[in-house]
């Protein structure tokens, strides 16, 4: 072959690899700048959604990025008139608003999703949604919030926007502005930053607990549900929130199934509440209803699982299953 | 005051859902037990209970921590001690009854003239495969199913899913994997479609991708074949039967252990994640229909299986003519690929021979056995191998098969990759060439690791 040829040949494959390169990287650029562009307007609408603004120093803390990426940003946010600056500090524009709130319903479905039905580890959930939340058009998400059922609060305790951008107002107060001794409700769990929400799940705490604080100093704050102490250090237990404890929580002579003895009936009270989703669903339509009777019948060669006789049929249940049905022992009558 | 706006209506409604709690589900659902149990209660009594203690007997028995795990494995036993035993004769029958009307075929068509090759390629080629998978495949057939649909008929099955819990749930995988293995006893690609019980993404995969180490019924024939052969001459005659029915189930613990250490591995490595919710149902026992029993499995099971069979026999049986009797340097192609295959199949405790057989049984593994048998008979020298005698002869004294080639095979054949069906199912449940390619290649590693270690230390 004439080395002209080959030179030639040469030549075009190089070029059709650096043209499909380019390609690729810009492409990859794009959607890079467009998931900074919405991690942005999250963050910014995040902080509004408290009373707080934000500025260029918590966007660059937040998204990790240079001044310079985080100028060009801004700008770029501006000429698509999605913000404006008041002084140093910035304002959300309602189309800013309206996207962002695309966004967080998009990440808090997807949160909301990964807890329930993928059953993906608690303090995973949140990075999987960070991931996904750029990927989820207003339609998918409208179509995911249907088939969960329209959830209302993400798996920490979050609201969910609406379609139409509505969000309730937010609930709770940090743990450490709660009374001493006044029963409280666990309805929100921050999950940001990540390390003291998995200190949060390592130690036990879930939305929903009925809690009570037992001591608030300085060093420690200290809580209980009645059964098991939580010793937090205060940054960590700021990210509680609590609410005022619904009706009477009188869940203090409530057992679990699962440290029945085989053989003792009892009558079903509910679902734990940290059981969500697919396993709360499976629970209740096989009858795992208040006011049931239920009576553990077989227990393997590990004890684990057992059967559970309930309207008279027979259902195996793990113990980390029978742990979420809250019973009531019933006294041996005859 | 203005009427409200359709939008301040779906706002308002929105915020009203907002202060609606789980609780809400769960008032639905309470009503509606509620109502059934009213309904219930109207439309029917109940008169004492006999039934059900007796049920309760019975499931404390086969749940016993004591005796469960044991009658579970004499039942195991008992099934495969019935096939084994109640197969041979059939079989024998089967074969002989075949092969005379190979004989008289062939020589019918010798009679009228027709050219060698036409005739091998039908009779020996063709006819020959289909003889063979049906009379090898057919009787232990005929047994194992209806008696498997007997055990799932009463309402075993979930006991034995129930039982088998604590094992899976240490290996990080769901209780209800014990229910498809039992499918995959029938056939790998069955049990790969019955994971979808498992409602975890990450436990159904992996259930599918170790489904395969469950031998199917298209690998029993050549475990029993040589169980029978290997392990029955071990012990005296009269327990010869009961001795191959234990090794079968021997190979089916090893089976087991292999599943529940691959679940392990996986749930610790690519697949990472805890054991999730499990619910399972126990049904209470029934009285098997012996219609619907000889239905499910005579037609549903037996029939499909054997078809499947036989749609993939016949042209394999062509290709191991074609590759029996084209000779190149007075060899035949397929002892010219043994012979290529040798290094790598006496590496493993195997043989050439076997390694492509297995290439050949690709689409099919019951025809395994009869490509093992032909290739061995080299071009066409086969008159007739009707009795277990004749094959047993052939293995040992002629090929020098020892005890060793024994063993290897029977787990090579239990860890091997799945068969084309199979894989193909697994595509379709999965729609995922990477994992396809996992539950292909993982076993046929496996498979070569496990019986090179054992050649090795043998």
């Amino acid at each position: 072959m004439p080395p002209a040829l080959l030179m030639s040949l040469g030549g075009l494959a190089l070029a059709l690899v650096l043209y499909f390169a380019f390609g690729w990287n810009l492409r990859r650029r794009t959607d890079q700048t467009r998931h900074r562009l919405e991690d942005a307007l999250k963050h910014l609408f995040d902080l509004e959604y408290r009373g707080r603004r934000g500025s260029l120093a918590s966007l660059t803390g937040v998204l990790r990025v240079a001044d310079r990426v985080a100028l060009d940003l801004v700008s770029r946010m501006q000429t698509q008139s999605l913000l404006v600056t008041r002084g140093s500090e910035f304002d959300l524009t309602s189309e800013g608003k309206r996207l962002a709130l695309q966004v967080i319903r998009a990440h808090r479905l997807l949160e909301r999703y990964f807890a329930d039905e993928a059953r993906l580890p608690l303090p995973k959930v949140h990075a999987a949604a960070e991931r996904g939340e750029h990927h989820l058009s207003p339609d998918a998400a409208d179509r995911l919030s249907a088939s969960l059922g329209h959830p209302v609060v993400d798996p920490h305790g979050d609201p969910i926007p609406t379609r139409d951008g509505f969000v309730p107002p937010a609930a709770g107060t940090p743990a450490t502005a709660w009374p001493l001794e006044q029963l409280a409700r666990v309805v929100h769990l921050e999950d940001e930053p990540p390390i003291s929400y998995a200190q949060l799940v390592a130690a036990g705490v879930a939305v929903g607990q009925t809690m009570r604080i037992i001591a608030s100093t300085p060093e420690r704050l200290v809580m209980t549900d009645g059964e098991n102490e939580f010793r937090l250090a205060p940054a960590v237990a700021a990210n509680i929130f609590l609410a005022a404890a619904p009706r009477d929580s009188g869940q203090r002579s409530a057992a679990r199934l699962a440290d029945l003895a085989t053989g003792q009936a009892a009558q079903v009270l509910g679902l734990d509440e940290a059981c969500q989703g697919y396993s709360r669903r499976r629970l209740m339509d096989l009858g795992f209803t208040e006011g049931a009777t239920i009576r553990p019948a077989l227990s393997t060669f590990a004890g684990d699982p057992r059967a559970y006789e309930i309207r008279g049929t027979l259902v195996a249940l793990r113990r980390d299953q029978a742990s979420q049905v809250l019973v009531l022992p019933q006294e041996q009558v005859s | 005051m203005a009427s409200p706006t359709a939008a301040d209506v779906l706002h308002r409604a929105a915020e009203l859902r907002g202060t609606l709690t789980a609780q809400f589900r769960d008032e639905t659902v309470k009503s509606i037990y509620a109502e059934a149990e009213r309904v219930a209660r109207r439309a029917s009594h109940q008169t004492g209970s006999a039934r059900y203690d007796f049920d309760q007997r019975i499931d404390r028995l086969v749940t016993s921590p004591i005796f469960g795990l044991p009658i579970m494995a004499l039942m195991l036993a008992t099934v495969f001690w019935l096939t084994v035993a109640g197969a041979n004769v059939p079989s024998a029958m089967l074969a002989n009854f075949f092969f005379w009307i190979e004989g008289h075929g062939a020589a019918l068509f010798d009679s009228f003239g027709a050219p060698w090759w036409v005739t091998g390629f039908l009779w020996h080629g063709v006819y020959r495969g289909l003889a063979w998978v049906i009379s090898v495949m057919l009787p232990p057939m005929a047994i194992f199913f209806p008696l498997f649909t007997i055990l799932e008929d009463l309402g075993y099955l979930p006991r034995v899913a129930f039982n088998l819990d604590f094992l899976f749930r240490r290996a990080g995988a769901h209780g209800k994997q014990a229910l498809t293995m039992a499918m995959g006893f029938g056939c790998n690609a069955a049990g790969v479609i019955a994971t979808r019980v498992i409602d975890s993404p990450r436990e159904r995969l992996v259930a599918i991708l170790t489904n395969n180490f469950v031998p199917c019924n298209g690998r029993f024939p050549t475990l029993i074949m040589i169980a029978t052969i290997f392990v029955g001459p071990l012990v005296p005659a009269a327990v010869a039967s009961l001795a191959a029915a234990g090794a079968v189930v021997g190979v089916v613990i090893i089976g087991v252990i292999f599943t529940l250490a691959v679940s392990w591995g996986l749930s610790r490595t690519v697949l990472k994640g805890e054991a999730s919710a499990f619910t399972l149902e126990l049904p209470p026992y029934r009285r098997p229909g012996v219609m619907r029993i000889l239905y499910t499995s005579l037609i549903d099971r037996t029939l499909f299986v054997l078809w499947r069979a036989i749609l993939t026999a016949a042209p394999a049986g062509a290709v191991i003519w074609i590759l029996a009797n084209i000779n190149i340097a007075d060899i035949s192609i397929a002892r010219h690929i043994a012979n290529g295959l040798n290094p790598l199949g006496h590496a493993i405790g195997l043989d050439g021979v076997v390694l492509l057989a297995y290439i050949i049984a690709i689409p099919a593994n019951e025809i395994v056995v009869p490509t093992l048998l032909m290739v061995y008979m080299g071009t066409g020298m086969m008159t007739d191998v009707t009795s277990i005698e004749d094959v047993t002869n052939l293995l040992i004294n002629q090929e020098g098969w020892t005890l060793l080639t024994a063993v290897n095979l029977m787990l090579f054949s239990l860890l091997h990759n799945p068969c084309a069906t199979t894989i193909i199912t697994i595509y379709k449940e999965t729609l995922s060439i990477k994992w396809t390619t996992i539950g292909t290649l993982l076993p046929l590693g496996l498979a070569f690791l496990v019986t090179f270690i054992v050649a090795s230390l043998w």
